[in-house]
């Protein structure tokens, strides 16, 4: 690919990239692809817990987006359509996981999974919090992730999600709770 | 463990710092302390490569549903044919009718096939067929022409496997519960499949 046409694709807006990826364009929709993929991996790492699930997660969640192009009714909004359909294959993925390993109920065995190159990557502190978040059960995860860690307010969460407002603060409410007791007790 | 409502709020960015009380203050900048940690042990972003391997997991996706759907219309089967009363209550069939060329066209790869769908719908007052042939637009309206609640319409689709669904009263997304195969929208619910094959294979 010449980098001048590389260049050019990058200044292409979202909805024309969703056009162009309709028509069957793959460079628009690898475009697509590279401009959320920071924003869905980050997401699912955090809900997951391990980087490999999570890369399957997101390409999951891309294949799904690609099938279903033609069902995003507002594409200059992909980034969030893009996102909703990122974080469902997280909680199916979740949800698919809890049924062979209970692995909400075993904060010990869900920090680091045993990878000595992730445990040497985190501190005791950043250990415990992460063990502490993926404790919580998996939608007060999702929306505190969501307010806290990625920054989206209740009202865009709500249009995302697909939530009531009042619903979103009630789970991260609860999550903050669960938090206070959790990380109380692995600090002690 | 209950959190003080007034520390929820100041969590939520509805309440400043300055309008809490002291002694949730400290507990303020404790809770403010323990989410920027949280925000710096986040991940980077997606690892390196990832757009490359999305694209290439596209490529082989296309191959294996072009191989699903083409498996399934060699595969040997039987073909019930329904009464009235249960063509009534099926979703939608197929009826392949002929080839049809496009206009200006003639090549086999722009040969389409009438394909009639079918919807029982006694309630609705407008059925709207929707798929990847109209952009998922309700521009296919379906006819009940006696009033029998037995929605219809033809409608010419390329060779290949399509998706689809119903639309009932300009709102209700329905699945065809009678359909060939389903595959997930991404939003809990499924669309109903359709595959159409010229008479040479193509």
């Amino acid at each position: 690919m010449k980098p001048d046409a590389r260049s050019d694709i990058r200044h292409v807006s979202d909805a024309e990239l969703v056009g162009q990826a309709l028509r069957g364009s793959d460079r628009a929709f690898g475009e697509i692809v590279r401009r959320y993929q920071d924003l869905l991996y980050r997401h699912a790492e955090r809900m997951t817990g391990r980087r490999d699930d999570a890369e399957d997660v997101v390409q999951s969640a891309f294949i799904k987006a690609h099938r279903n192009l033609r069902k995003c009714r507002d594409p200059e909004r992909v980034g969030a359509w893009l996102f909703r359909i990122g974080a469902n294959a997280c909680k199916d993925f979740l949800k698919s996981q809890r049924t062979t390993v209970p692995v909400e109920k075993m904060p010990g065995l869900v920090a680091t999974d045993g990878d000595p190159e992730r445990e040497a990557e985190l501190g005791s502190v950043r250990n415990e919090i992460e063990q502490a978040l993926r404790s919580l059960p998996v939608e007060q995860r999702e929306a505190f992730l969501m307010k806290h860690v990625e920054g989206w307010s209740y009202t865009e969460m709500s249009e995302t999600l697909d939530v009531s407002v009042p619903a979103l603060k009630m789970r991260v409410h609860r999550a903050r709770e669960e938090l206070q007791v959790l990380l109380q007790s692995y600090g002690s | 463990m209950r959190m003080d409502s007034r520390l929820q709020a100041y969590l939520d960015g509805d309440l400043p710092l300055e309008g809490l009380p002291a002694e949730l203050r400290a507990r303020a900048e404790e809770w403010d302390g323990l989410l920027e940690e949280i925000r710096v042990t986040a991940p980077a972003g997606a690892p390196l490569g990832l757009d490359t391997r999305v694209l290439a997991a596209l490529e082989a996706d296309r191959a294996s549903a072009h191989s699903g759907w083409l498996a399934w219309l060699l595969r040997p089967r039987m073909v019930p044919v329904p009464p009235a009363a249960v063509l009534a209550a099926a979703a939608a069939i197929i009826l392949v009718l002929g080839l049809v060329g496009l206009p200006g066209g003639g090549a086999i790869a722009e040969s389409r096939i009438y394909v009639q769908f079918v919807v029982d719908a006694p309630a609705a007052e407008t059925v709207h067929l929707v798929g990847d042939f109209t952009e998922w637009q309700p521009t296919v309206e379906l006819e009940d022409a006696d009033g029998d609640g037995v929605w219809s319409g033809r409608v010419p689709l390329l060779p290949g496997v399509h998706e689809y669904m119903f639309v009932i009263d300009g709102a209700d997304w329905i699945t065809d519960p009678n359909a060939a195969g389903y595959q997930d929208d991404g939003f809990g619910q499924q669309n109903a499949i359709v595959a159409v094959s010229t008479l040479n294979g193509t």
